[in-house]
């Protein structure tokens, strides 16, 4: 397996792989893709790909800057939390009555965009963001019905996105840039063995999987092109490559005592307790967005948009432990491409701006593979905002409403674990820009 | 607060719908299970109460049965020195390994004045022919006739004489017929009492397949019309952790490593047989076993004292004995040649033809042999935890090598209620399989025997072996054992068994 941390990073990566650290993974992304990287964005559902019209563009559609004359700054965070999750369990395992519930856990992801005039028609972007990640913490992790699969699951990714774009034509910008995505994943669950002397399953062990941010990482690249036949319609699209990260890390294995020292003792001469290498990958998708923006006047501005994510690349979530004789966690996931439709609105007063919009995301995730380590669903998102905007400065806020569809798992399970996930969620971004 | 109450409300939502069983509504009116010791509820050398309750049928019944579940449940008591099949259970032996002991047994009926038979008709050791032939039994006499006296209660002065399995399931069936649910699940101990016997002998431990397809055609003929008959086929031998435990090469108990001498593994030896011709090579006095051999768990007595261990090895030399049967009668022993296990996989596949091609077109099948050697060869996952075959460890088999465990049961009893659902149109929900997962089942009372001796690297003892056989063949005490003490080579005069005529003063003489 490639070790990528060999690659000699610039110093700026290392601070940007740094702020990474301070942020856990968000927390409910479809499939774990993070599509909330700017505020202005998620006000209008994230139908932005046409619209492109602040900094952010570098992760929406990076030609969008190529329309932008003013050297900017913008910086912020996406909040994100869980409303409410919740597992209720049915037959054979974990059985009718067992319960269970995801930690209300808020995640904080900061963005930061610059755009750089350097000619008239020429641009320099740079965008630090996340837009991949995952953190499922289960509550009451020593009880929790689906500890052997997982108590915790985190996935981080920060990405640095130097981007460049040209104005070809006065009513055509295309843009290209490179992206280096830091990752970092968390796995931690129990494993019960039969006790021989109850001929009971007991919990035995802990074991937690470790691979820091700043040690992964890997490049890919995004692309993008906007024209506006008139002022008024922004045709836009923009793709984004798949990155394939090839993690190295920890995995600690801790003895969970089961009260009974004659089969702790028989325990350890069987399970190799201590601190061992690990080696995992996650293939992120590539991405396509595809959307309009069209400006009706008296500031009435309504956008399109179709977003399509290669997420069959995401086949399989195989974990090594090489060198140590412990057996290979293979584990299929066999995803599905999948497709978000969005709309969104925007109406100006003066310097003022509301906003609303509404997305239908379809989930990747096929019924069979939805569990502990990840549930997710079709979902109906209804996203609302403002922003103050002046020549010289603005202020954005956005926010998301979540709603899964309720997804049961009863009839086929590949961690034959069955029964019945219900999410809801919610976001909220704030941006600051300053523009010369 | 209200957050509270929001969250709170979907949960018991869900919950009252999942608590309405889908399928409640087409549960049979009757449901009798006929079988032998695996349906019987039979687990780590006993029949009681603490595992009657799991037996599969008693577990498939609250699925897709309204009524009640009668089973022929009997109580646990402390060992004696009667004959009593004990109830098995692990104990530490310092310094780091496990011994299996005997720390109860079985003692009285619990449930003998039921004025109707039992749901539960499972005759632990019963071949298909019992289940027809055992009609009117002396409750004093083998060990069969003591379980037909104890489950059909078919001794003279009981007013359940003179009927055999098969009529008692159809007296209680036939009144419900057109929804009554029978499962049969016979044949087993055709092979079992082969392999745990180590006698793989036409004719005198399995039966010809014209014989068994005569015998099960007249239990099939025993059924009401308009019954839902579902039958289930004879797992494979090598599934079993009783012989798949201990393998063919020398292990070290220390370590239960391979032992390694000049790098290679060391065959334990065996007498041959006629497949395997066997010229000693002094001072051993019996040949390498062949790759494939299974060695049975009673083997664990003799390895510790050297026998099947060769001279280089410093073992006795001698050779693990091989069953037989000559003037006397038959001779037990534990080795399985390869050309006894194909012998007993191909009579095996012979008897499951018959069980599916006789039950007739409207018969639900279930494929235990199938099911059993896929969990033999990958394990059952089932929400991150994972059981095998393994002796002790693996979840699915219980202390005696042979029948499966509680939880092993439970999953027999899942593969049974999907079967219904899958071909015969029902839809009925999984057994719940979370609460005997974690369900402590040490014998009770445990109060226990002294550690054995001479139980071996595998803790295993003859006394086991003698309530495996019990359970497993028709007339156990016709067996005779190898000594453990002077093991024979091929021919040699046997030792007789231990004789098993002493009853557990404690057994009430009305069942």
């Amino acid at each position: 397996m490639r070790r990528l941390h060999h690659v000699p990073l610039p110093r700026v990566f290392l601070a940007a792989a740094a702020i990474g650290l301070l942020v856990a993974g968000p927390a409910f992304p479809s499939g774990f893709q993070v599509m909330t990287q700017g505020a202005k964005a998620t006000g209008m559902g994230l139908a932005f790909a046409g619209v492109a019209d602040d900094p952010s563009a570098i992760f929406y559609n990076p030609a969008g800057i190529g329309f932008q004359d003013h050297f900017a700054v913008q910086g912020g965070a996406a909040v994100l939390g869980r409303d409410s999750a919740t597992f209720v369990g049915t037959n054979p395992y974990p059985g009718v009555g067992a319960v269970g519930q995801v930690q209300n856990q808020v995640f904080a992801l900061p963005q930061l965009y610059i755009v750089v005039p350097l000619t008239t028609d020429l641009k320099f972007g740079l965008g630090i963001d996340a837009p991949y990640g995952l953190g499922l913490r289960w509550d009451v992790p020593e009880l929790w019905s689906g500890r052997f699969i997982s108590q915790n699951v985190v996935i981080k990714t920060t990405d640095i996105n130097p981007v460049l774009s040209y104005r070809l034509l006065p009513e055509l910008s295309i843009a290209a840039g490179a992206d280096y995505r830091f990752s970092g994943v968390q796995l931690e669950r129990n494993t019960a063995a039969v006790d021989p002397f109850t001929q009971a399953e007991v919990d035995v062990a802990h074991t937690k999987l470790y691979s820091d941010l700043t040690s992964n990482g890997a490049w890919g690249y995004n692309v993008g092109i906007l024209w506006k036949p008139a002022p008024s319609v922004g045709i836009g699209a923009s793709y984004r490559s798949k990155i394939t990260v090839d993690y190295d890390g920890t995995a600690t294995i801790t003895p969970r005592p089961t009260g009974d020292q004659v089969f702790d003792q028989l325990v350890a001469t069987q399970v190799p307790f201590g601190v061992h290498p690990v080696a995992t990958q996650i293939e992120f998708p590539a991405s396509i967005n595809t959307g309009v923006g069209i400006d009706f006047g008296a500031g009435f501005t309504v956008a399109l948009e179709a977003d399509w994510t290669q997420w069959s690349d995401f086949k399989a979530l195989n974990i090594t432990f090489p060198g140590t004789g412990l057996p290979d966690i293979d584990r299929q996931t066999n995803w599905s491409d999948s497709w978000a439709y969005r709309i969104g609105l925007e109406k100006k007063f003066g310097a003022w701006a509301i906003r609303a919009g509404y997305y239908y995301d379809n989930t990747p995730q096929p019924t069979k593979d939805v569990g502990p380590l990840l549930a997710d669903n079709d979902r109906n998102v209804y996203t609302g905002g403002f922003g103050y905007n002046t020549p010289t400065w603005g202020v954005d806020i956005g926010g998301a409403y979540i709603k899964l569809k309720q997804r049961s798992v009863t009839t086929e399970s590949t961690d034959n674990f069955f029964g019945i996930y219900n999410e809801t969620a919610w976001a909220a971004v704030a941006d600051l820009r300053i523009s010369f | 607060m209200n957050k509270t109450i929001v969250r709170i409300a979907p949960l018991a939502l869900g919950l009252a719908l999942l608590a309405a069983v889908p399928g409640a509504a087409q549960q049979y009116d009757q449901y009798v299970a006929l079988g032998d010791s695996l349906t019987a509820g039979w687990e780590s050398g006993c029949l009681v109460q603490r595992n009657q309750v799991n037996s599969y049928p008693a577990v498939l019944s609250k699925i897709v049965y309204s009524g009640d579940f009668e089973q022929p449940l009997v109580s646990e008591g402390p060992v004696t020195n009667g004959s009593s099949p004990k109830c098995l259970g692990a104990v530490f032996a310092p310094p780091t390994s496990i011994s299996i002991e005997p720390l109860s047994e079985m003692w009285n009926p619990l449930n003998a004045l039921l004025p109707r038979p039992y749901n539960n008709l499972g005759m632990p050791g019963a071949e298909v022919g019992d289940l027809t032939s055992l009609t009117s039994v002396n409750p004093d006499g083998s060990d069969l006739e003591k379980i037909s006296a104890l489950v059909l209660r078919n001794f003279p002065g009981s007013p359940f004489n003179d009927t055999n399995a098969v009529q008692q399931a159809g007296s209680l069936l036939a009144p419900a017929a057109s929804n009554a649910l029978l499962t049969l699940w016979i044949g087993n101990n055709n092979t079992l009492g082969a392999s745990t016997s180590g006698i793989v002998v036409p004719g005198v431990t399995l039966i010809s397949a014209d014989d068994f397809q005569q015998q099960y055609d007249a239990i099939i003929a025993g059924v009401p019309p308009g019954v839902q008959l579902m039958v289930a086929t004879i797992p494979d031998v090598t599934v079993i952790p009783f012989s798949t435990t201990i393998p063919p090469i020398l292990i070290n108990p220390a370590t239960m490593q391979p032992v390694l001498i000049n790098g290679s593994t060391v065959p334990l030896l065996g007498p041959g047989d006629a497949g395997y011709p066997c010229t000693p090579v002094p001072p051993d006095q019996g040949c390498a076993l062949p790759p494939g051999t299974l060695v049975n768990l009673p083997a664990s007595s003799l390895l510790a004292q050297g026998v099947g261990v060769p001279t280089a090895a410093g073992g006795t030399g001698l050779p693990l004995p091989h069953g037989y049967v000559d003037a006397t009668g038959p001779h037990a022993g534990v080795l399985l040649y390869p050309d006894e296990i194909a012998l007993l996989q191909q009579t095996t596949d012979a008897y499951n033809q018959i069980i599916t091609g006789d039950s007739g077109s409207g018969a639900v099948v279930v494929d235990m042999h199938a099911r059993l050697n896929e969990v033999a060869a990958a394990g059952y996952d089932i929400g991150g935890i994972h059981l095998t075959t393994a002796f002790l460890t693996g979840g699915i088999f219980s202390f005696d090598g042979v029948h499966p465990s509680s939880i092993g049961y439970s999953v027999i009893a899942d593969w049974f209620g999907q079967a219904l659902n899958d071909q015969a149109g029902k839809n009925f929900p999984h057994v719940d399989l979370s609460t005997i997962l974690f369900e402590p089942n040490p014998p009770n009372p445990g109060t226990g025997s002294s550690v054995l001796s001479g139980a071996g690297a595998w803790g295993y003892t003859y006394g086991m072996w003698r309530d495996v056989l019990a359970s497993t063949h028709k007339d156990a005490a016709a067996i005779a054992l190898p000594s453990v003490s002077a093991p024979p080579a091929r021919r040699m005069a046997p030792v007789p068994a231990a004789p098993r005529t002493v009853r557990n003063p404690h057994r009430h003489d009305d069942f």
